[in-house]
């Protein structure tokens, strides 16, 4: 709030029941009196009061702008970062839905006796495995362990 | 396990296979000729367990084979196999068809004795 330097108001004071010659001009726009003396000086204005007030009002102006500008600094980085975050989650989610079609488009098959004869090289000439074989596969078997010396 | 044992369960196998033909010939072709005496023996065994025309052929009348074999051991236990054999009529039959046309007299004497044993036996 200012209040003063309204003060070039011309105010004609008439205190005095003697008719005394008029007073001189006062700067108080509001003329108001004192135990009867019209206060000469604007004590309603103070040059350090409007500053600080200013300051403050600056101050706040400044401080509010700062806020603002870091509010708005924090939503474009939080922006830029729930962006980030977003672009992630789709890649991962279409890498997901990308392994799970293929996964979808694979066929798996596990040739059990395969595996079972090459962890127990010895089971495939088991009676039991080799009655399994056609007459052929067996002459073969046959055959590679006699060129085995 | 060990190369012998892994072929005694191939030949145990064929003697088992449906394909009995196929078996027979593959018995004939490696198992009568392996080096390996045990080979022959179970061979032989295996062969004349089959108790067709032509297991009991390669057996009872080719020579160095089956009874007609080098090795004693070999010889004696297809012998026998012949005794224990439930229905002997096919291998007396081979026998004495041996016995009257083959031309090897060695393998006409070896018939004889067995099929004299067989008679013995049964």
């Amino acid at each position: 709030m200012q209040i003063g330097k309204i003060s070039l108001h011309t105010t004609k004071t008439n205190t005095s029941t003697n008719k005394t010659p008029e007073k001189q001009f006062s700067t108080n726009p509001f003329g108001v009196s004192f135990k009867g003396n019209v206060i000469q000086a604007d004590v309603f204005e103070s040059a350090k009061n409007t500053n600080i007030t200013k300051n403050i009002a600056e101050k706040s102006k400044l401080y509010a702008s700062a806020i603002v500008s870091g509010i708005n600094n924090f939503n474009e980085a939080f922006k830029s970062r729930m962006n980030s975050v977003v672009s992630f989650g789709k890649k991962i989610t279409h890498n997901v839905f990308d392994t799970l079609e293929r996964i979808g488009n694979t066929e798996i098959t596990f040739d059990m006796n395969g595996i079972k004869n090459k962890m127990f090289p010895d089971r495939q000439y088991s009676v039991k495995q080799l009655s399994n074989k056609s007459v052929s596969e067996l002459k073969t078997l046959w055959q590679d362990l006699d060129a085995i010396d | 396990m060990e190369k012998i044992q892994k072929i005694k369960n191939i030949i145990t196998a064929l003697g088992n296979h449906e394909d009995s033909q196929a078996a027979i010939d593959i018995l004939t072709e490696i198992g009568t000729n392996s080096p390996d005496d045990e080979i022959r023996e179970l061979t032989a065994q295996t062969l004349i367990r089959k108790n067709t025309h032509e297991s009991l052929r390669v057996v009872l009348i080719s020579k160095g084979k089956g009874i007609n074999d080098l090795s004693a051991r070999v010889a004696m236990t297809a012998i026998n196999e012949l005794l224990a054999l439930k229905d002997k009529k096919e291998a007396i039959k081979i026998l004495d068809d041996t016995i009257k046309m083959h031309s090897e007299e060695d393998v006409r004497n070896t018939a004889r004795s067995v099929r004299a044993l067989m008679t013995f036996s049964s």
